[in-house]
């Protein structure tokens, strides 16, 4: 391996453990928002009588967004629920087997999922109609295809690691 | 072909694929059989959003993950082992109570078992208690509490009610109303069972000491006002549920990292990341789920299948009866969430036909959940006491198996008594 390869590599997981941190940062600034948003509009109203009309629509909203970002990360650690019945009993080569054929559909149907509400979304940009305040409501809906991009990427790459571990065992 | 895609399906999900991407599959092929464009999959995804308890899932989760990465399964323990400690069997029923409140708060993901089994279960044993019967106790308890507020699978419950539009206008607070005197009712089953199993055994207890009661209350002195802020919160009236929800989340975090310190600020991301991932799974696979719902409901489905079990099953007593063994068997076979999201849209309808009440289908529902936890084979807490405690999985089947009779004559009581359940209701 030359030096620059190397560095490249080096770069590059350190460019994803910049990644990673980011997106579990910002789900700690919008979980703790929302929990912040909701106590306060809980004061608002009981003690000075009055609350921001959009404040509920932003924090659901905001679960939304907190969902599709955990999922993204359930998928990165591997977390999704799935029924494990193979997975306990099944020895390591089918393991990998099963796991490979398994990852590459749910990378297929995320990308298609990701390309369909993709289109929804760019409709609803021309549409340009507003969730609430002054905020659209494809802003709101962008995270959709953002989020199974991510996932399906994700289980690509999963795949991809079953395959090279295959290779591997069977040379 | 819809039926070698059905097949298909079916193939991955044993192959491990997730439920979520499962659900998504057999959805897209419904709307592709059915002519509509596949971009609806994003409006039901984006529909989600429209359900008022939504948000009490990520906060009461992150208060639970908070709870439980903190040291108040101790601190619970110690002032419950203070106040019932003295009384004849008194520590089986500190087992049930505390387990019973933790896992109402942190959900029955095996965390109770985790963290407070290995606390109880050296106890137990050391007290004097049986072997059998103490990792027995400890493993069955592991999923009490699911019915009493605020447990995530009733919120769960309550929001594909909502969905579907059955059982008209309800408040929210009615669900835990419902769950209330069945979840107790479990724990004094187990209580007499205790009573029962040890009766030829004389089980030394210590005596009570106001002191030592005094000490633990002051040691859990922030922790206590939770469950009474919870209850008071859910049942009082003022607040909505995902606002008691967005309070104890607060509450929760101030408490542990600013006056206990035992989760540190840089440990956070951690915790949050943990709770959310989880949560994101479950909203993931209700969305999806709630996708296709809509589509087996324009396929008109449900309504088919309640034509074919009106066909098989004359009265309500034997509907009920075999709901109860298929969901026994579903509650071994798939988790919570899952079985929730998936199940309930089908049989809420046929249930309703036959005229039980919507919020007793779920207690029912959830009730055998509990014991689908620690049923043999697969039940998931046995793997995770048999990890916990080292002991074999032929142990705890034979453990558990006396616990799993007591619990399922509770089910049956429960499922054939609908008053234990609507009275608080109406």
């Amino acid at each position: 391996m030359s030096m620059n390869s190397e560095n490249t590599a080096s770069l590059l997981s350190r460019l994803h453990t910049g990644l990673v941190q980011t997106e579990n940062w910002i789900l700690v600034f919008i979980l703790f928002s929302m929990i912040l948003i909701a106590v306060v509009q809980i004061f608002l109203r009981n003690f000075f009588g009055f609350g921001v009309i959009w404040a509920e629509t932003l924090v659901r909203v905001l679960v939304l967004w907190t969902a599709l970002i955990g999922a993204m990360v359930a998928t990165r650690q591997a977390k999704h629920i799935n029924i494990d019945l193979i997975a306990r009993y099944a020895s390591d080569k089918v393991k990998s087997v099963t796991g490979a054929l398994a990852n590459l559909f749910t990378a297929i149907v995320c990308a298609i999922v990701a390309y369909y509400s993709a289109y929804f979304v760019a409709l609803e940009y021309e549409d340009g109609s507003p969730a609430f305040a002054n905020v659209p409501n494809w802003l709101c809906e962008s995270i959709i295809p953002f989020a199974f991009f991510i996932m399906s990427a994700r289980y690509l790459i999963a795949f991809l690691t079953n395959l090279v571990q295959l290779s591997r065992k069977t040379a | 072909m819809a039926l070698i895609a059905v097949i298909l399906l079916v193939v991955f999900l044993l192959l491990g694929a997730p439920i979520f991407a499962a659900i998504l599959a057999a959805t897209m092929l419904g709307f592709f059989y059915a002519d509509i464009d596949l971009s609806a999959i994003a409006v039901e995804l984006y529909r989600v959003i429209d359900t008022p308890l939504l948000a009490s899932l990520p906060f009461f989760t992150f208060a639970g993950y908070i709870l439980s990465e903190s040291q108040t399964s101790q601190r619970l323990m110690r002032l419950s082992q203070a106040i019932f400690g003295w009384a004849p069997n008194g520590l089986a029923i500190v087992v049930l109570i505390t387990c019973a409140i933790f896992t109402a708060f942190t959900g029955a993901s095996g965390v109770t078992i985790l963290a407070l089994g290995a606390l109880l279960y050296p106890a137990l044993t050391q007290t004097g208690y049986q072997q059998k019967f103490s990792l027995g106790l400890v493993t069955t308890s592991g999923s009490l509490g699911l019915l009493l507020p605020p447990s995530i699978p009733l919120i769960l419950y309550g929001i594909i009610m909502q969905q579907m539009h059955i059982g008209g206008e309800f408040d929210f607070e009615q669900i835990f109303l419902a769950g209330l005197l069945p979840g107790l009712f479990m724990i004094f089953v187990l209580t007499l069972w205790a009573f029962w199993a040890n009766r030829h055994h004389r089980i030394p207890t210590h005596t009570f000491s106001s002191k030592e009661v005094l000490s633990a209350l002051r040691e859990s002195i922030w922790e206590i006002p939770l469950p009474i802020f919870v209850f008071a919160g859910i049942f009082g009236g003022i607040l909505a549920v995902s606002e008691v929800a967005a309070v104890t989340a607060l509450y929760v975090l101030i408490v542990e990292v600013f006056i206990y310190k035992e989760i540190k600020f840089r440990d956070l991301p951690k915790v949050v990341t943990e709770s959310m991932s989880m949560v994101g799974g479950i909203i993931l696979i209700l969305g999806t789920s709630m996708a296709f719902t809509n589509y087996l409901i324009d396929a008109e489905v449900p309504g088919a299948l309640f034509e074919w079990v009106k066909a098989h099953v004359d009265d309500k007593l034997t509907f009920l009866l075999l709901l109860n063994v298929f969901l026994l068997i579903l509650g071994a076979v798939l988790d919570i969430f899952s079985a929730l999201v998936i199940v309930v849209p089908l049989i809420l309808p046929i249930a309703v036909g036959y005229g039980i009440h919507p919020l007793h289908l779920g207690v029912i529902f959830l009730a055998n959940m509990q014991i689908g936890y620690f049923t043999p084979p697969v039940g998931m807490n046995l793997f995770i006491a048999s990890y916990r405690f080292e002991k074999s999985i032929i142990e705890l089947y034979q453990a558990c198996i006396p616990f799993m009779f007591v619990l399922m004559a509770a089910v049956l009581i429960i499922t054939y008594w609908p008053q234990l359940t609507l009275v608080l209701i109406q």
